[in-house]
């Protein structure tokens, strides 16, 4: 499960997570995480909401991440490593996502997450 | 092609106190004539070179004159020969040419941060590419000019002399290549072409298998646009035309091999041939165009791409093969589930044993409510919207001016309407996403169908984020051809003054934009205006009705045959 997930629309987010069937992907390469890896994952922790990625994580039974990024995180490799782990190998197959503000919910079916609004809907936010 | 070209300094072995330059010629192959500048340009530009600056200049092929038009060997003073001559600073000869690394023939995957990286290395990764030349010696007239040249070059330049002294040494193994263009010659009249250049002297070994160098003598002719000579040499007879072998080559050329792809199966293209791919559709891209397109956005290791329009995902695929994160997204959902469990996206990019990309269902019409107001993230969008003329735009909204409101316990298992999306919608929307999402100088590579009324001048899309970079022309064709359009973004987007942006967007209002759309009325139109077109058009009726009513027959048969079998079986068993 990756950023967009978790990137939801105007006064709803983040999406609450419920997940039903979760695929952990043992990468080969999940060991030598080498520098491109780590690399990647330091360009992305700007675009990260990190409260938000950690209660998605939790959500999908990973309690591991600790509750504020700090600079010293930011440098650490291992925590890079493990972090591009939980970004890219952990996959949500099957659940839902939910809004927490008007409870609309998401249906996710073979890891393709489905985004789309009834026609009315639609045309409420497209003014 | 507007890179100015070099003026001729007399020529590339003058030793006159001018600057000296270092010569790459490049062999193209013979497709997609309007794409290879751009994406030379592109992967260029990956390196920290410019093309058109001091470091590396076009330099005019022989019988060009400066603005790059041929006199007057050709007929055809527009015409586009497959060839380009790039000119660099004397200084870093040693550093391009050195062909020491092995070269990833096809460069899939390489990074621009080499900085020692040679042309050829740097140049690997252009799909249109076919060879890279370090060369020698060019000329119009003769072959003993070309060999005079290579002399001179050998001689009086600095460049020249270092790298002779390099490569023609005793323990350095070489060959020498005959390369015509498809026109034949025997096996002695090759050789006779060859012990022109005798006289260079080389010192080593002659080694037809893996040498350390190898040499070719390309001569260059007009070709007729569509990969054969405009003269042939033979006719169908296979007897020589005694007027074309008089005609004078375009341009001879000598010079040392610094890489390329091999001639056989397009350089490794042929094993991402969409005929090998478990999950296509009829708007996959091919595999070339689309590894074109990664070149366009720069697409390279740890990038990352989106593509709105992703249907089978045959772009991503590509941008993944250069290393690339993916994302993809369709209002269709059909498509992203694929055929069934082994016919997906996901199996075409299983095969090459690639990272899978994220695909969600989104309505690029709504991008910015499906993702919450982020921070510029993709490296590129590279994407082939639709147009109507294969897969027609849609997006959700009910055809009804007012939508009928959806009961609450249908709500659950309701699929939501869509509309058909007009193709200035899905320009302006793709455009304004564009501008948002991309990083700072990050790409928009897009394919926009091209009619003959379409004026690229003011009928592209524009935005004040987005700086064109280049299109190119493909003709399809008599009157349709399509274009694909690279640009960069050059500011940030200032989300309080969308509506500006938005309104900006086509210079002539949506007129333009309806060039685009309905595409598919349009060719039928201009079908019907063609003579002939009623009769043929019967003919198509009448084999069609055929069709139709013999396999309605075989079916019948077939229905027939298994009744009596189960018949037979009924007869067995009583």
């Amino acid at each position: 499960m990756r950023n967009n997930t978790k990137e939801a629309d105007g006064k709803g987010f983040p999406l609450r997570i419920t997940a039903v069937e979760v695929r952990v992907v043992d990468n080969p390469d999940a060991t030598n995480v080498g520098q491109r890896e780590i690399d990647f994952v330091k360009n992305m922790l700007p675009v990260l909401d990190w409260p938000a990625l950690v209660q998605a994580a939790s959500q999908l039974g990973i309690p591991t991440l600790p509750p504020q990024l700090t600079e010293q995180l930011a440098q650490d490799p291992a925590f890079l490593q493990a972090l591009y782990h939980i970004l890219m190998n952990v996959h949500l197959v099957k659940g839902m996502l939910t809004c927490p503000a008007s409870g609309r919910e998401f249906p996710v079916t073979d890891g393709i997450v489905n985004m789309m609004l009834e026609e009315e809907e639609c045309e409420r936010v497209r003014v | 092609m507007d890179i100015p070209t070099e003026t001729p300094a007399s020529s590339s072995s003058s030793s006159d106190g001018k600057e000296e330059r270092y010569l790459v010629l490049i062999e193209f192959a013979y497709r997609h004539l309007d794409f290879q500048i751009a994406e030379i340009e592109s992967v260029l530009d990956m390196h920290g070179i410019q093309l058109g600056s001091p470091d590396c200049r076009v330099y005019p092929l022989p019988g060009q004159d400066e603005t790059g038009r041929t006199t007057p060997a050709s007929s055809n003073p527009e015409l586009r020969r497959p060839y380009l001559i790039l000119s660099f600073p004397a200084k870093d000869a040693s550093k391009l040419s050195d062909n020491s690394n092995s070269v990833d023939r096809w460069g899939l995957v390489t990074r621009a941060t080499n900085e020692n990286a040679s042309i050829a290395e740097i140049l690997s990764r252009c799909t249109l590419v076919k060879t890279i030349v370090e060369l020698w010696g060019a000329s119009t007239s003769s072959l003993d000019t070309c060999a005079k040249e290579c002399g001179e070059w050998i001689k009086n330049t600095k460049v020249g002399q270092s790298i002779f002294a390099n490569v023609a040494g005793e323990q350095e193994s070489w060959k020498l290549t005959v390369h015509t263009l498809g026109t034949k010659y025997t096996r002695e009249e090759q050789a006779e072409m060859r012990d022109k250049f005798s006289y260079l002297g080389f010192q080593g070994p002659v080694q037809m298998k893996e040498p350390n160098h190898e040499y070719v003598l390309i001569r260059e002719v007009e070709m007729d646009g569509k990969g054969s000579p405009l003269h042939p040499r033979h006719g169908i007879d296979k007897n020589v035309i005694p007027e074309h072998d008089k005609l004078p080559p375009l341009g001879l050329y000598f010079g040392r091999l610094l890489g390329g792809k091999s001639k056989k199966g397009r350089g490794g293209l042929e094993q991402y041939n969409l005929k090998n791919r478990v999950y296509l559709g009829p708007t996959s891209m091919d595999a070339e165009l689309s590894f074109v397109m990664t070149n366009y956005g720069q697409v390279q290791k740890g990038s990352v791409v989106f593509d709105p329009f992703v249907g089978t995902g045959s772009i991503l695929l590509s941008c993944a093969l250069r290393g690339a994160y993916c994302m993809g997204s369709d209002i269709d959902i059909r498509v992203l589930k694929g055929r069934n469990k082994e016919e997906t996206i996901w199996k075409n990019f299983d095969q090459y044993h690639l990272r899978r990309p994220e695909l969600l269902r989104t309505d690029n019409a709504i991008y910015h409510r499906h993702f919450r107001r982020h921070q510029p993230l993709y490296d590129a969008i590279v994407c082939d919207p639709p147009y109507g003329i294969r897969a027609g735009a849609r997006k959700t909204g009910s055809r009804k001016d007012t939508p009928r409101p959806i009961l609450e316990e249908h709500r659950h298992d309701h699929i939501a309407q869509t509309k058909p999306y007009p193709v200035s919608d899905v320009m302006s929307d793709l455009l304004d996403v564009a501008a948002r999402t991309l990083v700072m100088s990050g790409r928009l590579v897009y394919v926009i169908p091209s009619f003959h009324e379409f004026d690229p001048h003011t009928d592209l899309p524009r935005h004040e984020c987005l700086k064109l970079v280049h299109s190119c022309y493909q003709p399809l064709q008599a009157e349709l051809g399509r274009r694909i359009v690279v640009m960069k973004k050059i500011k940030d987007y200032d989300f309080s003054k969308r509506d500006h942006y938005m309104s900006n967007i086509w210079v002539n209002g949506t007129e333009s934009a309806e060039k685009c759309a309905n595409l598919r009325d349009k060719i039928l139109e201009a079908a019907k205006q063609k003579p002939d077109y009623e009769r043929k058009a019967a003919v198509r009726r009448q084999k069609r009705k055929v069709l139709k009513e013999e396999k309605k027959a075989a079916k019948k048969k077939k229905k027939k045959r298994l009744g009596e079998d189960n018949d037979e079986v009924e007869e067995t068993q009583s």
